[in-house]
């Protein structure tokens, strides 16, 4: 039945060779490291379902911001479960993110021709981090107020913009509502935006160039080298 | 059972997985979605006082405004309730909702016509709440109604 349905798709649609060349394409032979990378898209999956249910509720407003937090996470429905776990995931996709680095640079995955794929790597990182201090300040408590003040002020001492940057974050001198709807504005619409164009980015050139082998300890001559290199 | 491939199993140990987050997770989003719809609308107030019963004039449906605070979901405002209370014999009350049953417009009383006007549908109501013509499915709602030291209260909603 389902292969039939599948069939007739395939008839008007032609997606299996691009069915096969995503989730069926040969790979090296990896080990368990090689997931990181697969369990940071997992939880930026989790953070944008969740993300975009908190919407439903969640009011970026200096009235409104505290108490629809907390309307959600004491009132609504499992709403401490879905908050929890945007909030958690957050921090998840961050250390994953660090950990799948750490595994890219332990096995040196960065070098040709992969290059690209590390800066998109990079960006990601800076945007995984944007999303982080946007995304804190958000609940509007004590703790999300003083930590975008003490996060804003470092742009300060960047020389000679300093100030300038430090009344951009802000969108004013102090922290006020043009602080609090801005940061949701980044969050909500800029860097989902940036984070889907380079996660494309970066996902099309795994699948593009395919993921590197695990260097072995000694290069034995009779072993094959996966890059052939011509001396 | 014939000798399963790996590829067979890890695929399907794969789909199993993926099914269960996507119910793990699915079941919860769709309770939190529909979670305000639980919120039945009751007075949200024990008694809401209209004023002196001796204000209501016999056989005349007559408009009370009262002004009551009603928290919807964390934000508590004032909201405007109006009804029209009506008395044959100046002992006995009845208050109506002035809110159209067919969709929601607020209905008014003309003394000429002895009747309640809709002005959104053409919609007519009797003296009484009852309908007279046009598209309302029922008669105006009615409101429970107590007079204590001669001042009128709202009690409660009538259940149809």
């Amino acid at each position: 039945m389902m292969e039939k349905i599948g069939l007739w798709f395939e008839e008007r649609m032609g997606w299996r060779p691009i069915w096969t060349a995503l989730a069926l394409r040969n790979i090296p032979k990896v080990n368990w490291f090689y997931t990181l990378g697969s369990a940071t898209l997992l939880v930026m999956i989790n953070q944008i379902l969740t993300g975009i249910l908190l919407t439903i509720y969640y009011v970026p407003s200096p009235q409104d911001a505290y108490s629809s937090v907390s309307f959600i996470t004491n009132e609504i429905t499992a709403g401490w479960l879905i908050r929890g776990l945007h909030h958690w995931g957050a921090s998840a996709m961050v250390v994953l993110a660090g950990l799948h680095m750490i595994r890219v640079v332990v096995h040196g995955a960065y070098k040709f021709p992969r290059e690209v794929t590390w800066f998109t790597g990079l960006g990601l990182l800076a945007v995984t981090m944007a999303f982080g201090f946007t995304g804190y300040l958000l609940p509007w408590d004590q703790k999300a107020y003083w930590a975008t003040t003490v996060g804003t002020r470092m742009l300060e001492v960047v020389p000679v913009i300093g100030p300038w940057l430090l009344r951009f974050a802000r969108g004013g001198e102090e922290l006020s509502a043009v602080t609090l709807t801005r940061f949701y504005g980044m969050h909500i619409w800029v860097l989902p935006a940036a984070l889907l164009l380079l996660v494309g980015i970066h996902m099309f050139l795994v699948v593009r160039i395919g993921i590197s082998a695990p260097p072995k300890a000694a290069e034995s001559e009779s072993e094959e080298p996966d890059v052939e290199v011509e001396a | 059972m014939a000798k399963m491939s790996r590829r067979t199993f890890l695929s399907r140990v794969t789909t199993t997985m993926v099914g269960g987050i996507g119910a793990l997770m699915g079941i919860p989003t769709v309770a939190y979605l529909v979670s305000p719809a639980k919120a039945r609308g009751g007075l949200g107030v024990d008694a809401i006082p209209l004023g002196p019963a001796a204000k209501v004039p016999v056989g005349e449906p007559t408009l009370f405004k009262a002004a009551i605070e009603r928290k919807t979901g964390w934000v508590t405002q004032t909201e405007e309730l109006a009804f029209y209370i009506f008395t044959e014999d100046g002992r006995n009350f009845t208050a109506m909702s002035n809110v159209c049953t067919h969709l929601g417009c607020r209905v008014r009383w003309v003394d000429g016509d002895e009747q309640f006007f809709c002005p959104c549908h053409a919609a007519v109501f009797n003296k009484n709440g009852t309908v007279a013509s046009g598209p309302p499915p029922r008669a105006l709602d009615q409101y429970e109604i107590s007079v204590e030291d001669e001042q009128l209260f709202i009690v409660g909603k009538v259940e149809a």
